[in-house]
């Protein structure tokens, strides 16, 4: 019977059922994109902003600091100053590894040379892992300057440093440059070998064009050993840029681990602040010093941040919304009730018993609006997902169901539901049902 | 039943018995005395109409003796128990087991058919049973009806699913405010006769009637002004509660 009156009078009121119904609808719809996003995407949120640049970057030891304008390497080249691009292998045994999600060594040279149709070529070039595969035994990462730099723009294709021979290698061109040399993808540039140390002659075969909004465009960019073969520095590395999965900075990770005892030093190399996988990579590659990319890191945390905090009040404060608009649907559904309730009161009725018909029919709601919000939720966030994420092709929608996401969410809709109907029904249930029926309410 | 029996020396006989009960609602337009030290007696058996202008007290009473409400002052029994000293919820149980109601409004479940809104005084009571349910219906000339919804039924075909209701659970107290004041002079005369019959058989009834010839049909009246029980129809016998 109850199960009866339950149903039929769950079929009543459907306009304000659904008015509070769509309030729940809304909420949990807000609160699963949310969830879905802070949970699996949040991983994604945390890789897109890592691959806006390094955050460490690492030099030879002997080396002053670096000084860079416009992005261009402007101090001269000394020589025998140079990392060794065999030992980057190193950066995959460190402690802090797998936070290790970039690195791209660079070697800047000088090109001198002519293009096809005769024009003098006198450049800055840098050589450049693109897509390397850098290993120590066990899985490789794929990693280079393309993927910590995905700002940049390319016609073309990125030179593959497979192909790079003693006489031939493949290059990109900076946009700028091939106008001044009107040079295209397909073209060729002789690179004269230089005089006076073990430089080689080749020839670059210009794979692509790359914008990159910055000096860059000026140069050339080539795999990293076809540099090395053009400067006649084999193994050579100039300058490496790392990007690694940090903690936010606070006071102790800013720490001197000099300075600290030897169970606070554990404890700061055993978290991953810039500082303490800088302080690894310095460790891990003999002659080395490494160093954060401050403003970078620090922006990277306080953005995740506040991302996750947006998150959190946009679904509290779609709950709370939703809960106020039960509420009300509530108290008028409720009111235009009250004689049905002094009636059932009149038939034997607890307080508790009516109670229990006005929360189940509140929670039948909530069920049904709740799992409509979370399928809705899921779209939704897949969409978001697709829109904000991009880059990498966006997130598929099966991907988005969490399953686990959906009792949190029929849960939160209950919640919702019975603490937005609980003054109506408290209020309901004060009021004297003689009076209900009395008909003067 | 014209006997009239001898409360005097037999007050347990009485299935409702008031004394000195006051009723005061406090509003914030201040105080007002709906029943002022009411006191007399029913027995069972018996059918009484209460009489008296608008704003007597006449619901008031009603309400109190349906368990509805509790008495500011004095002291109310019904069936030999004290009301006031119940609590809420045996004041739940003790209402399904010994009232039924029948309204002015007749406030059947809108959404339920005019079966289930007997089996609804069931389930709240104890647990339902169609087959009886149906045959109360029978009983108030409702069986060819049973499936309808009270807005495919009459006024005078809805009061009579309202009687069935309020007999279903057997209850020994039937309380009736203005039972016919919504029907027309056809559909009050069947109710009269319904109430006649459920006399007859024994059913202890109290009504609120505005309707003299209603009234008449009682065996005794009770009237009521500004709260006060008036007069006391010749054979009523106040009851004193003190032994
Ligand atoms: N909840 C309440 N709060 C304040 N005053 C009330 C309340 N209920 C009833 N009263 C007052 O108590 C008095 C008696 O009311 P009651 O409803 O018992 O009258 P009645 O005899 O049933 O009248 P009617 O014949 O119009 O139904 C009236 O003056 C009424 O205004
Ligand atoms: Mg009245």
């Amino acid at each position: 019977m109850f199960f009866r009156l339950l149903m039929e009078s769950f079929r009543r009121q459907r306009r304000r059922k659904a008015l509070a119904g769509l309030a729940i609808l809304l909420g949990t719809t807000a609160v699963t994109a949310m969830l879905a996003l802070a949970t699996t995407i949040g991983d994604r949120i945390q890789q897109e902003l890592t691959s806006y640049g390094a955050n460490i970057v690492v030099y030879p030891a002997a080396d002053q600091l670096e000084v860079k304008v416009g992005g261009v390497d402007i101090k001269p080249v000394p020589g025998g100053a140079y990392l060794h691009e065999s030992d980057l292998a190193k950066l995959r045994g460190i402690f802090w590894a797998n936070n290790i999600t970039g690195v791209s060594p660079e070697l800047p040279i000088h090109i001198l040379g002519k293009t096809a149709i005769g024009a003098d070529v006198d450049a800055s070039a840098t050589g450049l892992w693109f897509d390397h595969a850098l290993s120590s035994g066990g899985a490789p990462l794929k990693t280079g300057a393309v993927g910590l730099h995905p700002w940049w723009k390319l016609a073309g294709a990125w030179p593959q440093e497979q192909h790079t021979t003693a006489q031939n290698a493949e290059a990109v061109i900076g946009a700028t440059l091939a106008e001044r040399l009107k040079v295209k993808a397909g073209d060729e540039i002789q690179v004269a070998g230089q005089p006076g140390n073990a430089s080689q002659a080749l020839t670059l075969h210009l794979t692509g064009v790359v914008s990159t909004g910055d000096a860059i465009e000026n140069q050339i960019l080539l795999p990293l050993n076809a540099a090395q073969t053009i400067a006649g520095t084999p193994n050579a590395v100039r300058r490496v840029e790392v990007s690694a999965r940090t903690k936010p900075e606070d006071a102790f990770g800013r720490k001197d681990p000099d300075t600290l005892s030897a169970k606070q030093r554990e404890i700061w190399y055993c978290r991953p602040y810039a500082n303490s996988i800088a302080y690894q990579i310095r460790e891990a590659l003999p002659g080395s010093r490494a160093e954060q990319i401050r403003r970078v890191e620090q922006s990277e945390g306080t953005v995740l941040k506040r991302i996750s905090g947006l998150m959190w009040l946009i679904s509290a404060a779609a709950l709370l919304a939703a809960a106020f608009a039960v509420s009300a649907a509530m108290a008028t559904a409720i009111l235009e009730r009250q004689t049905e309730i002094g009636l059932m009161r009149s038939l034997g009725a607890s307080k508790t018993t009516v109670a229990m018909l006005f929360y189940a029919e509140a929670g039948l709601l909530a069920i049904f609006a709740g799992g409509l919000g979370y399928l809705a939720g899921s779209g939704l966030a897949a969409w978001l997902g697709a829109r904000i994420f991009a880059t990498d092709g966006g997130v598929r929608l099966g991907s988005l169901l969490i399953p686990v996401l959906f009792p949190v969410v029929v849960t939160l809709a209950l919640v919702v539901a019975i603490a937005g109907s609980t003054p109506a029904i408290r209020r309901a249930l004060t009021t004297d049902p003689s009076a209900i029926l009395r008909g003067s309410v | 039943m014209e006997n009239p029996i001898d409360l005097e020396t037999r007050p347990d006989c009485a299935v409702i018995a008031l004394h000195s009960v006051t009723r005061e609602y406090t509003g914030h337009a201040g105080t007002v005395r709906a029943l002022d030290h009411a006191s007399f007696s029913i027995v069972a058996g018996e059918w009484v109409a209460i009489t008296g202008p608008s704003g007597s007290g006449k619901s008031t009473l009603v309400n109190l003796i349906g368990c509805l409400d509790r008495p500011t002052a004095g002291e109310l029994r019904i069936d030999g128990e004290d009301v006031a000293k119940m609590s809420a919820t045996e004041l739940d149980r003790f209402r399904a087991d010994k009232i039924g109601f029948i309204f002015q409004q007749f406030h059947l479940i809108p959404y339920l058919s005019a079966l289930e809104n007997i089996m609804l005084a069931q389930y709240f009571h104890s647990m339902t049973d169609e087959k009886e349910a149906r045959a109360a219906l029978e009983r108030v000339g409702m069986g060819h009806r049973a499936e309808h919804l009270p807005s495919e039924l009459s006024g005078g075909e809805q009061q009579r699913v309202c009687i069935a209701r309020a007999l279903i659970n057997n209850p020994p107290i039937l309380l009736a405010d203005e039972p016919t004041g919504n029907l027309d002079a056809a559909n009050q005369k069947i109710v009269a006769e319904l109430l006649q019959d459920l006399h007859a058989h024994g059913h202890t009834i109290v009504m609120v009637t505005h309707d003299p010839e209603m009234a008449g049909l009682a065996q005794r009246k009770i009237a009521l002004s500004h709260g006060k029980v008036f007069c006391h129809p010749v054979g009523g016998p106040v009851v004193s509660l003190r032994k």
